[in-house]
């Protein structure tokens, strides 16, 4: 199969659709520079990117990926790799700083995180301080793709949970509050479900005439705000699928076929289905499994514990992808995810390529590259430049990564 | 650093919510200064407050008197009665001066994490005080939270064999007034959007 030049020109079922405007350099979100203060390993640490690929070449633990999750914070308020703020700041210091500059419509504005030990975070936007965290949302959009991601097939549906609530958190800011409300539910509901047995008797057993167990309405919480995420979620992957597809079969030379399949825990006939549909369903399904949640003493039913099938050709791609095939699979999801978040927010998110690129062989290598063109400001991590293909050396800009403090490369042209 | 009495005295009051300990520093350096007839005067006045301030054996507001000035006005409304969780909300309502009728204060939120049910709360007062006098609405005035909603539909389930036809409402989700709509958080707009009414 051709390689399409840019993703809109591509085949027929991504028609054409895209205003003659968005090719216009100056529409696009730019991080145009970063400042890291005691975050992480850098103390105190400046960059300004000058061309759309950036490279950062180090030694291992000098602080490459330490760069890239201050960017990813940016762009969804959450590492991968830290639980609490406090690992984010450097030791013995208390506050952390992570500065930037966007450039939106040729406009800069100046984005500030502060990170404390004691898990407090204030954000401001061009020196006003934002009152509610969803509002940082949006203003950088970032797809990261870390060897981390390998876990999206080989991992625990955890995993592919996360990955389809980051996406989700990018494009629908009511999110945020849906995943936090259900959080809570979950948490009430599993310490009602550890103490008085006299309350959280099953519905079944509760006696006509008495007063509902306060369960039921933890029950009637659990189903509302669930079935509204699982609607969510199959919608997020019906949009998902076609794309990811798309970019599976061209990475594969268009021999395997990736489908994508939404397994949410509580069975979804159809992923159409009216919210009251869906909460009866909801409500049946705890009840076949309250017994098991009452011996459990903690929540069985619900998005938390939903499943995203990944199947090549008809097959689990758990069970049966290579390592180069699970590589090729998630750069699928990842490049799905990019061209969603360009389609809903009309800016490409910016690309973070942590420790993998040169883990892809020089094919695919050539295919992202075609996919991403000049358009998606990409940052890249690697311990070494050799096993790079030229077109990416090309016209990027090369940054040598040591104890938390940058250097232009000595190499000059990149190659070592 | 500081002289043993006056230490005291900010231990005390860093102990209050909402005060850390430069507010404390500030608060007692300035008490200090103050003439010692207006430092007997708000000892005074704690100590009266904390002696003679008692729960409204009715509707569970703070009062000297019992019941309550609410509860014993004849200006108010004895069949319209205002749900709250709490004092605080009681007097956010009465800042309206809008609502002419009753409260009853449940004294907090259900919440199994800590502990709080049906026994913690001021639910079965409720339900026998609405068999007693029989209002005719009740108007749950609750955050709008996970846990304010669970409480809500507890009380209401409570309430539903001792009084079939009273009239339960809430308040509406909407918009600040006078807000700007671009202001809006998404959430609240959300919800608005969803309890949108005829124009």
């Amino acid at each position: 199969m051709p390689l399409p030049k840019c993703w809109w020109a591509g085949p027929a079922e991504y028609p054409n659709s895209r205003p003659e405007t968005f090719r216009d350099p100056c529409i696009f979100v730019y991080l145009r520079s970063l400042h890291l203060r005691h975050f992480r390993n850098y103390r105190d640490q400046g960059i300004t990117f000058d061309a759309p690929k950036t490279i950062l070449v180090g030694e291992n633990a000098q602080g490459k990926t330490n760069l890239l999750e201050a960017v990813e914070l940016l762009a969804t308020l959450r590492s991968r790799r830290a639980s609490r703020d406090r690992e984010l700041v450097y030791q013995e210091e208390h506050q952390a700083q992570i500065a930037a500059t966007v450039e939106r419509l040729g406009v800069a504005h100046e984005l500030v995180m502060e990170l404390r030990s004691s898990g407090r975070r204030s954000l401001k936007v061009d020196g006003h301080v934002l009152r509610r965290q969803a509002d940082f949302l949006g203003q950088v959009n970032a797809v990261v793709f870390s060897s981390l991601d390998l876990e999206l097939v080989r991992g625990a549906p955890e995993a592919r949970r996360n990955w389809l609530d980051g996406v989700l958190l990018q494009l629908e800011p009511v999110y945020l509050g849906l995943v936090e409300q259900y959080r809570q539910i979950l948490k009430q509901r599993n310490a009602l479900l550890k103490q008085d047995p006299k309350d959280s008797v099953p519905l079944t057993q509760a006696t006509a005439g008495d007063q509902l167990p306060q369960m039921a309405f933890w029950d009637a919480q659990l189903a509302t705000t669930g079935s509204r995420i699982m609607r969510r979620r199959a919608r997020l992957l019906q949009r998902l699928q076609p794309l990811a597809a798309h970019w599976h079969r061209v990475i594969s030379g268009g021999r395997e076929t990736l489908t994508l399949t939404y397994r949410p825990q509580v069975p979804l006939p159809d992923p159409q289905a009216s919210p009251a549909v869906i909460q009866a369903q909801f409500l049946a399904e705890i009840r076949t499994k309250a017994a098991a949640e009452h011996s459990l003493g903690s929540s069985l039913v619900g998005p938390h514990r939903d499943e995203v099938e990944l199947c090549i050709n008809g097959v689990a791609a758990r069970a049966y992808g290579s390592q180069g095939q699970q590589r090729t699979l998630v750069l699928a999801l990842k490049l799905a995810e990019l061209e969603l978040i360009e389609q809903v927010v009309r800016d490409p998110p910016l690309l973070l390529l942590d420790d993998v690129l040169a883990e892809l062989d020089l094919h695919r290598q050539n295919q992202l590259l075609e996919a991403i063109q000049e358009r998606v400001q990409t940052l890249v991590t690697t311990t070494h430049l050799g096993s790079f293909d030229a077109g990416w050396l090309k016209a990027a800009q090369i940054l040598q990564v040591q104890g938390g403090q940058l250097f232009p490369d000595k190499t000059g042209d990149g190659i070592p | 650093m500081y002289t043993r009495p006056l230490a005291r005295l900010i231990e005390e009051l860093q102990r209050l919510p909402g005060i850390g300990s430069k507010t404390a520093q500030r608060l007692a350096l300035h008490l200090i200064n103050r003439p010692a007839g207006e430092i007997e005067a708000l000892a005074k006045a704690l100590l009266e407050a904390k002696q003679t301030v008692r729960h409204c054996s009715i509707c569970f507001n703070w009062s000297a008197e019992d019941p309550c000035e609410i509860c014993r006005s004849p200006q108010r409304d004895p069949s319209l009665w205002c749900v709250v969780a709490d004092v605080k909300d009681l007097m956010a309502m009465e800042r309206t001066r809008e609502f002419k009728g009753l409260y009853h204060v449940l004294g907090g939120l259900i919440s199994p994490m800590n502990g709080i049910g049906v026994d913690q709360l001021h639910i079965r007062e409720l339900v026998a005080r609405v068999a007693r006098e029989k209002p005719q609405e009740l108007i749950f005035a609750i955050s709008p939270s996970v846990e304010g909603e669970v409480t809500m539909h507890v009380v209401k389930d409570y309430l539903k064999p001792v009084a079939p036809t009273l009239r339960m409402t809430r308040l509406a989700f909407g918009l600040p007034m006078g807000s700007e709509l671009e202001y809006a958080d998404e959430v609240t707009l959300a919800r608005a959007l969803e309890a949108r009414q005829e124009l």
